[in-house]
């Protein structure tokens, strides 16, 4: 048959069409490996940051071909992996025309104890010493050691009052694990009495005798939200279950370390809590979910609940411990909840609350650790371990993360009345050299207030009239070494790169509010009205709250800006 | 949800619906609360995060975002107090302060721009964002533009990828002032796995996503830019989405989706982009009449056809055709003139054609498409339901928990169908796919049953065979609504999952786990395509669908019934208009004497044959033999879309008088004596139905080029010069005598359509839009009951062997419509599949030493063709998919003609094959 009888004359592509579907293929080998790394563990789309982590880990980066391939293995688009990946600072997703990171990376905390420890310096020291192609510096937000600052993480390792030479000595020496610190072991804790108290619970006990002891407490959310544990629980518990529990581990509020200090000494004092509130709310399963700073609680924590299933106190998988991936956003309760789902880590609309549609669109308890730890305490010890403490016409207990310029930083647990002056006390004082200008009361969600403030009990509720408040209590102090205006800056520079950007006020306000603060004279009224539409429009207390810096600057400190 | 909801809204007492947000009360009550990433329309949820709606509520410490808050009794709610109007306008300003420039807007018209004004800002105070942060300009898609400096990371483009179409590409990256949207990985949209549906662009409210056609060079453009907007029906597939047209110059300049039944909006990337065929300069503008001499054959340059054709009067045309046709057929009076209908025009042409066959030449040799695609479905639901049309819309979708999709690849072939059933397996429906191929639903699907090719009946069967074994049919409904049970259940006994297993190739657990999921739903649906039609055993597949529906109760209840989804945009109104050699409008059988008599009265003629016509493989065979001398082929380009397309050429070429009435000079335009120039759709006034049973109006938008004229005043002016007293001077006097043969059109009148754009038949009443369930209260079959018919397992015709080892089987794809005579005329559709290709899976093309775009030689008992092999792990390494649309490696060649013994539909999805690595050659070009 003659050619133009069989092909018409028209019309040829020839070599100009796809040898494959569209987009991305998938690579046998690259699923081959995947595969491996996730051996059996079931293809839930809600462990998609656990496996991020997994390929992370063994590879150091996150290819391409790598996530194209999970992506099949859980039924994923590319998109929706992607977006995961690229939404989380510990995670380095490489497309294949990219290079990827080198083995080695050195995160240096740039949060503001560290950079009054000098961070910035140091920052400089590092990257004119290393080949950028063997070893990366990268700037990291707060790890939760600011009681140590300055401090960098090489690998997991952590170097406390980080110097050149330290951090050369850890590479020299090149174990980059955490160190694990000695802590109160499962059969230590037994041995004093541990674990009986929720046995007694699980037995015979009263749920709304434990929530009364709770209230008469006084315990309250350590977070830094300050709701009434007790009532929190019949909120969950009034929507039809399956019910979950969710523990926030997401510490990140810069210069906050308590939740920390307690995991890594007494971790089933916290563990037993968890294990009663969720016996209170009948919860399917615990989440833990703990922030990726800190690989020794998580290496603490794997083991523990290990001794846990191993012990018969909890069932295989009971608690679920996952692994955030470096999103600060990811402590507020609703963003974390969809970090558990394995998404970005947005924060929802309320409402709903999560206590009526939480994880798996399923009623959830959150709880912040330490709130859980005084569960324990409470149950085991009574209310008066709280309630008969009172100072300034304040009642209970504070742990006061302290850092910046005081003698002894550290955790310190003092009256909820306690006022500055009594904070700094407690920490040995001011540092040799330094005069006491002005704190940071709850991290920088709470601004700045003046050392002529001195007098006002850091408490939940006592703040709010000065325009702030105490939230995790992570109390910073700034000297007359220190620029108020340059604190400021530091923490909107947080938020701007914390915001998760999903909503307008946010993730444009912090960005604007940062430009306009490196203005030699900032536009006060301009500054203003952005924060008043970032505290009455953003979706959640990151960008409602991340004016208080600026506002209370331009308030207390005039002359700076 | 009667529950109403009462609260103050701006100091007015005002009443919500449970459910209802803040913004929908006071939009329902004219106010226009300013809003950007909320777009009040059909599947967009609202998403709060722009926070440009904000209002103020009593007692509550910050703003709440009007478009996601529902009120609660008695809340208080300001929309305009001034703590709220100032926020509104701040989020505008903020997002101002990074916009390029309104003079220099992608899109000036763009809706940032009206809520802009809306807010009274022009301008921003705010510092600009630093440029490294900025992304830059994509243009990596031939249809669309990237421009995210204007992108105001609302989220909208990945609700409508995501939720609204399903397609799943675009997600958001990053995060903070980093939060942009990406295709799959941070790719150019080009080379992602967009689909190009265009969604993304139609809800971008700035102009950062804009269709390509829209923006200049320096990327500025206008969105508003048209004179005028003509509200019309997509002219592709059998989905039916409605667009409305923007025309410019005379010449249609973009499409958007508009709300139609179908579509609510959305459109696929044939609907969006596909529609610049029709300016095409290849478009036929005066009739031709075939040179003295001239050769016959696949020979002619559409670009050029006078080499082999001249340009005639529309007088000289008109009457050479009579002429030939009179002469041909023994004065008007015979059966050697046949005709090929169209499924592709309207409903009013369908009827005129068929009508001028009948009157014209006294027999029914009239036929068209609908017998290469659905015609074995048709006749096993005409058989066991009484009725050849969908019994649900696939909108139905929505209220059903299972779904069965077999032999359908809905994602390319029906896009805005799948998209809806897509979201049905996102909300946790159960979706049981059936498929040789691993199709695109593949991913959604619950269950996916690879099954082996052409062993639908044994899976089936099987599956059956497990409801009866486990008791999961349902009685009641069996014993209300049907007949043949008893004989049915007797016969399934054999095809147990076990015996079943090796046959088609699903192991038994999984068919009693496919079994049990469907017969355990509330409400399921079928949907199938023309993977179980195109078979010589595709009347008993659709047998076993019916009987599968009719046992589990699944007809005739929201969520349930039976959608064979159809291909063409026409083919059911082509079908129900009388398009069909065994069937006058609305399938009433021509040898029924009264119902030959009511249509000669209507058309106030003599009768004509009470034989059933030939179908459209007959014809051609007749050609052949020597009986058929004269066809008047409209639309319709059978020497690309039927089977052993050697032999229909062959046949083409022998016929003493061919007319073609088309828009273009088509393939099988290639062979005739005389070439009508037709007006193309969005040039033409008609109805059209679609696979929903929903007559929707096309509307005319821009004039045909030349001297093209509307199909149904052609056939009119031809009829008159063939002595038939037909004075039509409107496609609304057509309808309306119709209509009047047409029981199933009864209360829907042309101006019902005109006014209100689609109604769905039947209609109960002037006012009711149409049934979308039918046959709630029984069949329209004697007894008013449906029937079980048992189907045996028949091997295909030609089974694979030593020389001709593998299974080819023949479709569409996403960009390419039917012959491609449209599509591959389409710049967008042109350029993102441009070339010849057929689908084997990568390890088959290791095995054969071919690499990824090298090309293969196909060779059939029939012929052989060389066509670019693609690697694709969607076909098994068995198979071959070859897409029929490209005429330098037409499918079709090689295809098997023979046919199903009750649908006479071809075995397109069968044939043996061989797989050769070709010698490279010159391209043809």
């Amino acid at each position: 048959m003659a050619l133009d009888d069989n092909q018409g004359i028209w019309k040829s592509g020839k070599g100009k069409g796809r040898h494959t579907p569209k987009g991305r293929q998938l690579d046998d080998l690259a699923l081959a490996e995947v595969r491996a790394i996730l051996g059996n563990r079931p293809r839930r789309r809600d462990l998609l940051i656990e496996f991020l982590h997994l390929l992370q880990d063994s590879y150091g980066h996150l290819s391409a071909r790598h996530l194209r391939a999970l992506a099949d293995e859980l039924r994923l688009s590319m998109a929706e992996v992607w977006e995961v990946a690229t939404f989380y600072a510990h995670f380095d997703p490489i497309r294949e025309d990219e290079t990827p990171p080198p083995d080695l990376t050195i995160r240096v905390c740039e949060s503001l104890s560290c950079e009054l420890a000098g961070s910035e310096a140091l920052i400089a020291a590092l990257e004119a010493g290393h080949d950028p192609s063997r070893i990366r510096v990268l700037r990291a937000p707060c790890m939760g050691r600011c009681d140590t600052a300055p401090v960098l993480e090489i690998g997991h390792r952590h170097v406390d009052h980080a110097t050149v030479e330290a951090a050369q000595a850890v590479i020299d020496a090149g174990d980059f694990h955490a160190v694990i610190p000695s802590y109160e072991t499962l059969a230590a804790y037994r041995d004093a009495g541990g674990y009986k108290t929720l046995q007694a619970l699980r037995d015979s006990g009263d749920v709304e005798q434990v929530q009364d002891r709770l209230l008469e407490a006084g315990l309250r959310g350590l977070g830094g939200a300050g709701f009434p544990s007790g009532r929190k629980w019949s909120f969950v518990r009034a929507n039809p279950g399956p019910r979950y529990l969710a523990v926030n581990g997401d510490e990140g509020e810069p210069g906050t370390f308590k939740d920390r200090y307690y995991l890594e000494r007494t971790p089933h004092l916290f563990l037993e809590g968890m294990l009663i509130a969720a016996w209170g709310v009948e919860a399917e399963t615990c989440f833990i979910y703990m922030r990726d700073e800190y690989p020794a609680v998580r290496q603490i924590l794997l083991q523990e609940i290990a001794a846990l299933e191993e012990a018969g106190i909890v069932p295989q998988g009971y608690i679920d411990l996952r692994r955030g991936a470096g999103a600060y956003i990811c402590g507020e309760e609703s963003a974390m909840i969809e970090s558990i789902e394995g998404k970005r880590g947005i924060p929802r609309h309320r409402p709903p609350f999560v206590a009526q549609v939480g994880i798996f669109n399923r009623p959830t308890l959150v709880h912040n650790v330490e709130t859980l730890h005084w569960v324990a305490r409470i149950c085991r010890e009574g209310p008066q371990i709280l309630n008969s403490v009172e100072k300034n016409g304040r009642k209970g207990l504070r742990s006061y993360s302290v850092s910046g310029r005081v003698a002894r930083p550290g955790v310190y647990l003092l009256p909820a009345g306690s006022t500055i002056t009594d904070v700094i006390a407690a920490a040995g004082g001011m540092a040799e050299g330094h005069a006491f200008k002005a704190y940071q009361p709850g991290g920088p969600s709470s601004g700045l207030l003046p050392a002529s403030m001195h007098d006002i009990p850091l408490d939940f509720d006592t703040l709010q009239p000065h325009g702030t408040f105490i939230g995790s209590a992570a109390v910073v102090v700034l000297s007359d070494h220190d620029s108020a205006r340059d604190a400021a800056l530091n923490m909107l520079r947080f938020f701007e790169a914390e915001s998760c950007g999903q909503c307008t006020p946010c993730r444009v306000g912090c960005e604007k509010a940062v430009k306009l603060m490196q203005a030699d004279r900032w536009d006060q009224p301009l500054l203003e009205e952005l924060c008043t539409t970032m505290t009455d429009a953003s979706i959640c207390g990151l960008g409602q709250a991340a004016p208080n810096p600026i506002r209370l600057t331009i308030k207390h400190f005039p002359q700076e800006v | 949800m009667s529950d109403k909801i009462t609260f103050i809204l701006d100091g007015k007492e005002v009443q919500a619906d449970s459910g209802q947000t803040i913004w929908e009360v006071a939009n329902g009550r004219g106010l226009i609360i300013p809003h950007l990433c909320h777009k009040p329309a059909p599947g967009y949820r609202p998403d709060g995060n722009c926070r440009a709606c904000m209002v103020e509520i009593d007692g509550e410490r910050t703003l709440a975002a009007s478009c996601i808050r529902t009120p609660t009794e008695g809340m208080v709610v300001r929309t305009d107090s001034a703590r709220a109007t100032s926020a509104r306008k701040m989020v505008v300003e903020m997002l101002l302060a990074d916009q390029p420039e309104r003079a220099a807007a992608h899109d000036r018209s763009s809706h940032l721009w009206d809520m802009a004004d809306a807010n009274g800002v022009t301008e921003s105070r705010l510092p600009t964002k630093d440029a490294d942060h900025i992304p830059l300009l994509d243009d990596s898609h031939v249809a669309m533009r990237v421009n995210l400096d204007a992108c105001i990371s609302c989220g909208l483009c990945v609700r409508a990828c995501r939720e609204v179409q399903v397609n799943d590409v675009i997600g958001m990256a990053g995060r903070g002032q980093n939060a942009y949207p990406v295709f799959d990985m941070s790719d150019p949209m080009g080379q992602s796995s967009c689909v190009g549906c265009g969604e993304c662009v139609q809800a971008c409210p700035t102009g950062a996503l804009m269709p390509a056609t829209m923006v200049d060079a320096a990327q500025q453009g206008d969105s508003k830019d048209f004179d005028e907007a003509v509200k019309s029906v997509c002219p592709f597939c059998g989905v039916g989405c409605q667009v409305s047209l923007k025309i410019k110059d005379g010449k249609v300049r973009a499409v958007e989706g508009i709300n139609g039944p179908a579509n609510e909006g959305r459109l696929c990337v044939k609907g969006r982009f596909g529609f610049d065929y029709i300016h095409h300069p290849h478009r036929l503008t005066k009739p031709l009449i075939r040179r003295e001499g001239a050769p016959k054959g696949l020979n002619v340059d559409p670009g050029n056809p006078m080499t082999h054709f001249r340009e005639a009067t529309w007088d000289e045309a008109l009457d050479m055709v009579a002429q030939s046709f009179k002469s041909l057929s023994a004065n008007g009076r015979g059966r050697a003139i046949a005709g090929f209908g169209s499924a592709k025009c309207s409903n009013e042409e369908a009827y005129l054609f068929q009508k001028l066959i009948r009157q014209g030449f006294g027999h029914n040799n009239v036929d068209h498409c609908t017998r290469l695609c659905h015609a074995s479905s048709v006749a096993a639901l005409m058989e066991n339901v009484g009725s050849g049309a969908v019994t649900a819309t696939f909108n139905q979708i929505e209220h059903a928990d299972v779904a069965i999709v077999i032999g359908s690849n809905p994602v390319e072939n029906h896009p805005v169908a799948a998209t809806y059933f897509k979201q049905f397996a996102k909300r946790g429906g159960k979706l049981i796919v059936m498929d040789p191929r691993g199709v695109g639903l593949r991913r959604h699907a619950t269950h996916m049953l690879q099954f082996k090719p052409g062993a639908d009946v044994s899976m089936l069967n099987a599956i059956m065979n497990v409801i009866v074994e486990e008791g999961l049919y349902d009685q009641a409904y069996i014993e209300k609504f049907t007949e043949n049970w008893e004989a049915e259940k007797a016969h399934l006994a054999k095809f147990t999952p076990e015996a079943m297993a090796p046959i088609c190739g699903i192991p038994a657990d999984q068919l009693r786990a496919a079994a049990r999921t469907f017969a355990k739903g509330k409400a399921g649906m079928i949907f199938w395509g023309m993977g179980v039609s195109q078979h010589i055993h595709g009347t008993d597949n659709s047998r076993c669908l019916i009987s599968l529906a009719l046992m589990t109760g699944n007809i005739g209840k929201p969520g349930a019934g039976l959608h064979p989804l159809r291909g063409q945009n026409n083919v059911q109104g082509a079908s129900d208009a009388g398009l069909i050699p065994m069937f006058l409008p609305d399938y009433q059988p021509v040898t029924d004497d009264a119902v030959r008599s009511n249509f000669s009265r209507l058309w106030n003629s003599g009768d004509f044959s009470g034989e059933k016509g030939l179908t459209v493989t007959e014809i051609l065979d007749a050609v052949h033999a020597g009986s058929i001398k004269g066809m008047y082929i409209l639309g319709e380009n059978p020497a690309m879309s039927d089977p052993d397309v050697t032999h229909a050429r062959h046949a083409l070429s022998k016929l003493e008088c061919l007319v073609v009435q088309d828009i273009f000079l088509t393939e099988t335009a290639n062979y005739a004596d005389v070439i009508l120039p037709a007006a193309a759709f969005y040039e033409k006034n008609g109805t059209v139905t679609n696979t929903n049973r929903q007559v929707q109006m096309g509307r005319a938008a821009v004039t045909p080029p030349g001297e093209a004229r509307e199909d149904w005043l052609i056939i009119t002016q031809l009829a008159q010069r063939l002595g038939l007293d037909w004075n039509y001077t409107h496609p609304g006097q057509i309808y309306t005598e119709m209509a009047k043969g047409m029981k199933s059109l009864a209360n829907i009148t042309w101006e019902r359509l005109e006014n209100e754009g689609a109604v769905t038949y039947p209609s109960l009443s002037p006012t009711d839009p149409g049934q979308p369930i039918v046959f709630a209260d029984g069949f329209p079959r004697e007894g008013g009951r449906a029937k079980f018919t048992p189907a045996s397992v028949i091997p295909p015709n030609e089974l694979p062997d030593a020389d001709y080892p593998f299974v080819m089987t023949t479709g569409r794809q996403l960009e390419h419509w039917h012959t491609g005579s449209m599509t591959r005329r389409s710049r967008v559709l042109d350029t993102v599949e441009p070339e010849a290709n057929c689908s084997i899976h990568p390890a088959t093309l290791h095995r054969l030493g071919v690499m990824p775009g090298g090309n293969v030689r196909l060779v059939s008992r029939r012929g052989a063709i060389t066509v670019m092999a693609r690697a694709d792990r969607a076909v098994a390494e068995n198979m071959v998919f070859v897409p029929f649309a490209y005429v330098e490696a037409a499918a079709n060649i090689l295809t098997n003609p023979a046919v199903d013994p009750y649908g006479k539909i071809p075995e397109f999805k069968f044939a043996a094959v061989r797989i050769e690595r070709a010698q490279e050659q010159m391209p043809a070009e």
